[in-house]
């Protein structure tokens, strides 16, 4: 027997099949039971992927501290109340939710069960025992605007999206204020097809924008089938999303945003284990090292690598604020004024378009 | 080929109960062979599947809140089967009935009042109804096939959905996310036990199925249901109007799977969200295929696949099988259930190369 993933799991969930075994007997103390609930499957190469070697990395960091166990494609409605709670039951003592729709239940469940911790991926409600956390991925998407500002011929952009949430709005945002300060007429038309993974309908959406001349694409979505396309048709390119995605597009994929969860997931353990956990929203970026670039496509001229590292090594020594002002809505009207950089709170309630988006109907 | 089929002249009752089960018995064997030959632990996941789920008391209320939409939806269904009306569409129907029940309960925000309930739940069979009208008009009137109408408003209804979380029904206070508002107090289906999930819903499902049971079996309605199925042509000399029967059998199967989609809706969601729509309409149809069409059967075939449901996600837990494994399972039970079905009503029969000859010599072994 390789000391597989699967078979890693295969040992765990048998222990965790049988809490009256006394694990006690085996160790010192007992590890800490860690749940993780996904959206769509590990094999996703994409969001899902990042959170589980976020899991991974955890593991790795705690050893015998701690134990995880896994559910895919757990959708987001009463089901995942169910899963939660048989992994409570199973001995999760914390309980990762990784997806914004479970948000709802999580508070529910937690309700239930006050002597375990959860944290809600990219959600907004909190309570004594649930906690936020998130990543400024929009930061990242000011990198890739960017780049897509010096590249782009067009200079049109398409960004396939799953749902108008702020969460997505402000990495098209991001992305289209960083393409502008290159190049003040660029555009993107954001698309949004209400699901996180479909690679058919990614796909699709792609080539539909690329025929009405985009030549750079962006995604908000769990998948590579957008770089695919995208690499299929020669266009100037896209960006992976949540992980590396060079594999799937190896010409088109410009550079990717890296959602690094594991240093989160194993301090958050960490703290469960030492007592000193408490409920909190945790939306760490490209300085604490939770979103990272990957690496640049050897096809980019050095003086454009040069601008995007200009721009990421600004956000991480805090000299560059991609919404400060002077930001005009979609519309023309000014939004923000010069000099003034917008809140989290703002950014988290973000529901208007910046210059240059053109909204969807 | 060698082989042929030949008609049954009457299949064995016996037979007919019995290849449900043997069915359930192949399916984990075969599940069993096949995760083993790939590599998992497969008694392990067959265990963890189909009997994991059963063994607790607390794992019974996840099976009673999966199980009752499946039922009441897969009632209907199989009085429409019964009909040889094919309504495939039964989630969209679900979908919109859960719409228009969500409608009530956002007209109604802030309200109290007992009739809030009972008026979502007309609402939400009126809209399934209405919902399942459609292919029912152009099935009577055009004769458009009613699988394809059917199944094809399905994935409108679920663009009806996106539309409304984000556009008209958007949680004013929701931040932006594409949600309705949670519905106030009046509009949520209370907990029939506290402590637990298990809602009115449930109860309501048995009772469908218990009334569907007794109308189908004891009323003309059944009768008349029944004999336009088995026998068009002796229906209309009966007098029997086909027409007639098409549109009760889609209204029927619409009405209740509205009924499952209010209730879903006002129990485990309690708001609307792009999550809502979760194929308990498709599921629903092995459930009424399961049960042989019988309203009592379409209890415990609802069961089963609740438990399906429930042990596919506690295997991937506790025997690390991918989530895709209960889908499997429940693949593999539809496919032997109608290859079973084809082996009660046909015998397979050796031809020989020359069916010419083959039939004489069949002809002269008979006595």
């Amino acid at each position: 027997m390789t000391l597989s993933r699967r078979n890693v799991l295969k040992i765990g969930g048998a222990a965790a099949a049988l809490p009256l075994l006394g694990q006690k007997a085996f160790s010192q103390t007992e590890p800490l039971k860690v749940g993780f609930i996904y959206i769509g499957t590990i094999n996703d190469n994409g969001w899902n992927y990042a959170h589980n070697q976020g899991r991974l990395y955890m593991e790795q960091e705690l050893g015998d501290a701690v134990e995880s166990v896994f559910v895919e494609n757990v959708a987001e409605g009463p089901d995942c109340e169910r899963v939660m709670r048989e992994l409570v039951q199973a001995g999760c003592k914390l309980i990762f939710a990784t997806s914004f729709g479970y948000g709802d239940y999580v508070i529910k469940i937690a309700q239930q069960f006050p002597d375990v911790k959860f944290e809600h991926a990219t959600g907004y409600q909190r309570s004594e025992n649930v906690a936020t956390y998130n990543a400024r991925f929009y930061e990242g998407r000011a990198v890739c605007g960017t780049l897509a500002g010096h590249l782009s011929k067009t200079g049109k952009a398409g960004y396939i999206g799953s749902f108008p949430i702020p969460e997505v709005v402000m990495g098209v945002n991001a992305f289209v204020l960083a393409a502008r300060k290159v190049n003040p007429d660029f555009t993107i038309t954001p698309v949004y097809i209400s699901t996180w993974n479909d690679p058919a309908r990614e796909a699709d959406a792609a080539r539909a924008m690329i025929d009405q001349g985009i030549d750079v694409i962006a995604q908000h979505t769990d998948g590579p089938a957008a770089l695919q396309v995208a690499e299929e048709r020669g266009i100037v390119g896209g960006f992976g999303q949540g992980a590396d995605m060079s594999a799937f597009a190896p010409k088109a994929q410009l550079t990717s945003i890296i959602d690094n969860w594991g240093p989160h997931y194993a301090a958050t353990a960490k703290a469960v284990i030492d007592g000193t956990w408490e409920s909190k929203d945790s939306w760490p970026g490209l300085k604490e090292g939770e979103v990272v670039i990957g690496d640049y496509n050897e096809s980019i001229p050095d003086d454009v690598v040069a601008a995007a590292e200009a721009v990421k090594n600004g956000q991480i020594d805090g000299s560059m604020h991609i919404f400060t002002g002077p930001i005009n809505d979609h519309t023309g009207a000014e939004k923000v004024a010069a000099g003034v950089t917008l809140t989290d709170a703002d950014l988290l309630s973000m529901d208007w378009y910046v210059e240059g988006v053109i909204p969807p109907a | 080929m060698p082989f042929r089929l030949e008609k049954r002249p009457a299949p064995s009752r016996l037979m007919l109960y019995a290849t449900p089960f043997g069915a359930l018995a192949l399916t984990m064997i075969a599940g069993a062979l096949v995760f083993s030959l790939i590599g998992y632990d497969g008694l392990a996941a067959v265990q963890q599947i189909f009997i994991t789920p059963l063994t607790s008391t607390f794992r019974w209320q996840d099976l009673a809140v999966k199980a009752s939409p499946l039922i009441i939806i897969g009632v209907g269904l199989a009085v429409a089967y019964r009909a040889n009306v094919w309504n495939i569409g039964a989630e969209g129907q679900y979908i919109v009935g859960g719409l228009t029940g969500t409608w009530v309960a956002l007209a109604t925000h802030g309200m109290t009042g007992i009739w809030i309930l009972p008026a979502m739940v007309l609402a939400g069979m009126a809209g399934g109804m209405a919902y399942a009208a459609i292919p029912a008009f152009f099935k009577t009137r055009f004769n458009v096939n009613e699988i394809l109408t059917s199944l094809m408003l399905t994935y409108a209804s679920v663009q009806l959905v996106y539309y409304v979380v984000r556009g008209p029904w958007k949680d004013p206070m929701g931040m932006g996310f594409p949600q309705t508002r949670v519905f106030s107090e009046a509009a949520r289906l209370p907990n029939m036990i506290p402590g637990t999930i298990v809602h009115w819903g449930v109860p309501v499902a048995l009772l469908v199925a218990l009334v569907v049971w007794f109308v189908m079996s004891r009323s003309v309605f059944g009768y008349r249901i029944k004999v336009v199925g088995a026998a068009p042509k002796a229906a209309r000399y009966a007098g029997f109007s086909t027409n007639a029967t098409i549109w009760l059998a889609l209204l029927v199967s619409g009405g209740l799977a509205g009924l499952a989609g209010v209730l879903e809706v006002a129990g485990p969601f309690q708001r609307m969200v792009p999550g809502f729509p979760t194929n308990y309409g498709f599921t629903a149809i092995i459930v009424a295929f399961l049960a042989r069409l019988h309203p009592i059967g379409v209890i415990f075939a609802a069961i089963v696949l609740a438990v399906t449901f429930v042990g596919g996600d506690l295997a991937q837990t506790t025997t690390g099988l991918p989530s895709a494994a209960s889908g499997i399972f429940q693949a593999m039970l539809l496919f032997f259930l109608l290859a079973g079905d084809i082996l009660v009503r046909y015998r397979v029969r050796r031809v020989s190369s020359q069916p010419a000859a083959g039939v004489r010599a069949a002809a002269e072994a008979q006595p």
